[in-house]
């Protein structure tokens, strides 16, 4: 198993998690290979958006949420003890479903998270806005308009601009839930396009409900079923000769 | 919302294929006429409006004509029996209590609404939110007496240097600015709460701190709210009578220096309600004051106005759409130049402000050189606050920031339980069956309060006879039948602008046409008829919000089964309703009880011995009951407290069943 050699950037273990009474993880292992994208799907409600925010712990700002088992991320369990959530979040960023730049200029969206985490030279935050645009394919289109709202961009733009401002942050891992599921076909092609891109420099996870989507982009695809992960391999393995039945129907459409 | 309005559709839509294209226009709810009542409500409503300003206007032309508009409004003496009538220390007195009032008001309300918002547990917000209805519908005589039991008395042990009397500029903007802290919260935390979600969960999944992101993302999204909000309680505060009247000191002065808190005041509307009994019809002094009511009206009007622009302004701002004018394109082409350095000049420019605040305030009670200094550090502490942030680390400035804020919700908790407290506690004692049924014997020294509360019962049942047919048909139009056009725009203008006319110049209205004009003298219709203009706004704001809830796919299913528009918002959209439109109802009534301005030159006598049996007669009423005891019957303390007791179980007893409408009706019920 020549998966075992690619190094794990990110590992969930025995992860469970609870909101209020209701529990949506079950014992979830799951390894995430660093510089390679890693899929997740599974039918709605599966627990695929639950799983991906226990990674930076966006799950905390839930009331009620509750959490058990590891994630460790470069070998420190980000539950522990003292371990500084901020910092987590700036090295695991996300993008979310709706593109939800804020409503302030494309500059300031960009500057946002390097101010929050205490640049302030001028110089040097210009610079981080026409890098991460660059590498978010949109500073071409966007480079005589920084200074406009970037709510007047269209939802494809919209979109690149907040995988730019979360690599403006310069984190290691991205986490995208469904970052095309709102978007045309045109504008979910550049995003695929950038998501390969990115994984030269980055661990992309991203949960799709698209199945071409996954097949297409991603290395490792993790297939979960009723907050459980039913199956997790290369995606070729998972797509072509899937070890679980339940895996075999969903990913060929004969689902439910 | 944008769910329940696609599933409404989707529901409906399954019986549209049935009817074809002809029956789908015919959904079209606006091409069916309004009845004769609902259009009679509305044009009554956008009459009113018309007519308060021409009586008012009409009644201060002679003063315009005699003295002059700006002989009038830049004369500094107020000196009726010298026949000097400058409205200049007046305009000054309302404008310093109404800026101190939100000055203090302003911050406090937002810090207890992002506690709400970001701290609180829903537990916690259950509880808050309650209070500060509750503090809302706190009757503004009560305040003022509190304000004169233990405001006064407090700041003359804590200045007694600067105060001779206690009354005091200080006393009325910290009486005023508790009195406009309900709005300010309630409205700051609605348009907190109205940011999206995704906003806050962007910002935090960069590493921002829950605080970091309120202060940066959720405080920039809600600006126009919170500038509504402050306007609101401007709004509020200009108009204000009397609490004011009772704290202030009432001396026609321009304080001296001009940021002399502890210098007494008079406001546009204590003057009215002071001088408007001692004067003739008809004479000089008796225009004059209506044209500084007219005066007082403009101000509310043009901050009415000046509120719309600002949340236009930033909404536009926000999303984009906003096209600079030639104007703002100069000004941005002037401002280039110096754009890198903007921040600097504004860091400068805010420091020296707290600076000079900061001096003007503490010079009032120390020496120049310890204010110097006191200031000084106050405006580096300001200038160092980013850099002392990043020392202590983000983790340790949001701890820092809502300990604040708790203290904050804590300071606004402990003085409505105060205030409650003291009254239930100084109030108890004077409960028994003669205080409740009986008349008042010498002067309300002994006695009883039993005409005022037969009185205010008889307002509040005549006040609601009046007033709720009229704003609940007028709301109903303005949801169903309005549309956009002039008519309803105007409508809602003026709507906007009753809402926010000062009490007392309903007051100066119902006087003119009912007592003086009609010839009634202080009737018991008189009032009636004045609050319930006053509080009809409330009820056609609160019933259109109910109507416009109910689903649309409620009212077309009606209509799809064949009932037409008129039956289909008698049997089911008012019904659905029902539950808005009492709550509001409710609190409207509730407001009009505790209201002295309004009835004391329309209805309210101070004494009489027997309830009254005509609608010809005046009355005695709690409020104004309350004012005449607190500010003219010396001895008669605990009188005054069972007074306040009494307006206060009413006010409570009407918050109750507020409440109550509003849970037993659930979802469609809101205001
Ligand atoms: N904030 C919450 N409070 C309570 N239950 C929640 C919450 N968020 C999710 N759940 C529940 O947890 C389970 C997993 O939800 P989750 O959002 O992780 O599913 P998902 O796989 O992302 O689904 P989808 O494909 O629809 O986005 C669901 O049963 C859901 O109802
Ligand atoms: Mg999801």
């Amino acid at each position: 198993m020549e998966m075992e050699f690619e190094e794990n950037i990110m590992e969930a273990d025995g992860l469970d998690v609870w909101y209020g009474k209701k529990q949506a993880l079950f014992g979830v292992d799951i390894p995430i290979k660093k510089n390679r994208i890693t899929a997740l799907i599974g039918p709605s409600g599966c627990g695929k958006s639950t799983l991906i925010r226990t990674f930076n712990r966006m799950n905390d700002l839930v009331d009620g949420c509750r959490t058990e088992g590891t994630v460790m991320f470069n070998g420190k369990d980000v539950f522990a003890k003292g371990a500084d959530v901020l910092e987590l979040r700036k090295k695991v960023g996300m993008v979310f479903q709706r593109p939800n730049p804020f409503p302030m200029t494309i500059r300031h969206n960009i500057e946002y998270g390097p101010k929050v985490h205490g640049v302030t030279d001028k110089a040097k935050l210009g610079e981080i806005v026409e890098e991460s645009l660059r590498k978010a394919a949109l500073w071409d289109e966007v480079k005589d308009r920084l200074d406009t709202s970037a709510l007047g961009l269209s939802g494809g733009q919209q979109q690149r601009l907040c995988i730019a401002r979360a690599l403006s942050v310069d984190p290691e891992v991205i986490l995208m839930d469904e970052p095309t599921a709102s978007l045309d076909p045109l504008a979910t092609a550049k995003i695929e396009e950038l998501a390969t891109e990115l994984k030269k420099s980055y661990t992309v996870v991203a949960v799709t409900h698209n199945m071409q989507q996954a097949a297409r982009i991603s290395d490792y695809t993790g297939f979960m079923y009723l907050g459980r992960l039913e199956e997790f391999g290369k995606t070729e393995d998972v797509f072509k000769s899937p070890k679980s039945e339940l895996t075999e129907r969903y990913v060929s459409g004969r689902f439910g | 919302m944008a769910g329940d309005d696609a599933a409404g559709e989707a529901s409906v839509s399954r019986y549209l294929p049935f009817f074809g294209r002809e029956r789908e226009e015919g959904f079209d709810e606006r091409r069916e006429r309004p009845g004769a009542a609902l259009l009679a409500a509305a044009a009554a409503t956008a009459a009113i409006l018309f007519f308060i300003i021409i009586f008012v206007a009409l009644n201060g032309w002679r003063a315009v004509s005699e003295i002059g508009a700006v002989e009038f409004l830049t004369g500094f003496d107020w000196i009726p029996s010298e026949g000097a009538y400058g409205a200049l220390s007046l305009i000054t007195g309302t404008a310093l209590v109404t800026g101190g009032a939100i000055l203090f008001a302003l911050p406090a309300g937002l810090g207890v609404a992002i506690y709400m918002n970001d701290v609180a547990s829903p537990r916690v917000r259950n509880i808050l939110k309650p209070a500060c209805e509750l503090l809302a519908g706190i009757p503004s005589v009560v305040f003022g007496f509190i304000g004169m039991m233990f405001l006064i008395p407090l700041m003359l042990d804590l200045f007694p240097d600067q105060l001779s009397y206690g009354s005091s500029w200080l006393a009325g903007s910290v009486v005023l600015g508790i009195m406009t802290l309900p709005t300010i919260i309630s409205v700051s935390q609605d348009s907190l709460a109205a940011v999206p979600r995704s906003y806050r969960e962007a910002s935090m999944a960069l590493g921002a701190t829950k605080w970091h992101t309120t202060r940066n993302v959720l405080l920039k999204s809600a600006v126009s709210g919170i500038a509504a909000a402050a306007m609101l309680g401007v709004g509020r505060a200009l108009g204000e009578t009397m609490a004011v009247m009772m704290v202030t000191g009432n001396t026609a002065l321009v304080p001296e220096p001009l940021w002399n808190v502890f210098s007494t005041v008079r406001t546009l509307t204590s003057n009215i309600a002071l001088e408007m009994s001692e004067v003739s019809f008809g004479s000089l002094h008796f225009s004059a004051l209506f044209f500084t009511a007219l005066i007082l009206m403009a101000m509310v009007v043009a901050v009415n106005i000046a509120s719309k622009k600002i949340v236009k302004r930033t909404k536009a701002k926000m999303t984009g759409d906003l096209r600079s004018g030639r104007l703002s394109a100069m000004a941005a082409a002037a401002a280039r130049p110096v754009a890198p350095y903007f921040g600097i000049v504004s860091e400068a420019a805010m420091a020296l402000a707290a600076f000079g605040f900061a001096y003007m305030m503490l010079s009032l009670v120390a020496g120049a050189g310890a204010s110097a200094a006191a200031a000084g550090a106050l405006a580096a502490l300001f200038l160092l606050r980013k850099r002392l942030s990043r020392m202590i680390g983000a983790g340790m400035t949001q701890k820092a920031v809502y300990a604040s804020l708790w203290a904050t919700v804590a300071l606004v908790v402990a003085v409505l339980a105060a205030i409650v407290g003291i009254i239930v506690f100084k109030g108890l004692p004077a409960l028994s069956p003669e205080f409740l049924f009986d008349a008042p014997l010498s002067s309300g020294r002994a006695g009883g309060i039993g005409p005022a509360i037969v009185g205010t019962l008889e307002l509040m049942a005549g006040t609601a006879a009046i007033g709720v047919p009229l704003g609940v048909l007028c709301g109903i139009y303005l949801a169903k039948y309005a549309g956009d056009g002039r008519f309803a725009g105007t409508l809602r203008q003026a709507i906007d602008i009753l809402n926010g006319t000062p009490a007392i110049i309903f007051g100066l209205f119902g006087m003119s046409v009912m007592v003086i004009w009609l010839g009634m003298g202080y009737t018991l219709i008189g009032g009636c008829v004045t609050l319930a203009l006053m509080i009809m706004p409330t009820i056609v704001k609160t019933t259109e919000e109910a109507v416009r809830a109910v689903p649309a796919d409620l009212t077309e299913a009606s209509m799809a089964l064949g009932a037409s528009k008129k039956q289909t918002i008698d049997k089911v959209v008012v019904p659905a309703a029902m539950g808005g439109i009492i709550t509001g109802m409710i609190l409207g009534i509730g407001r009009s009880m505790g209201e002295a301005a309004p009835i004391m030159f329309t209805a309210a006598v101070a004494f009489k011995a027997v309830a009254g049996v005509s609608v010809m007669e005046p009355v005695m009423a709690l409020p104004y009951h309350l004012y005449y005891l607190a500010t003219e019957v010396p001895g008669s303390a605990t009188m005054q407290y069972g007074t306040a007791l009494v307006l206060l179980i009413i006010a409570g007893t009407l918050f109750a069943a507020a409440s109550y409408a509003r849970h037993r009706y659930g979802r469609f019920a809101s205001g």
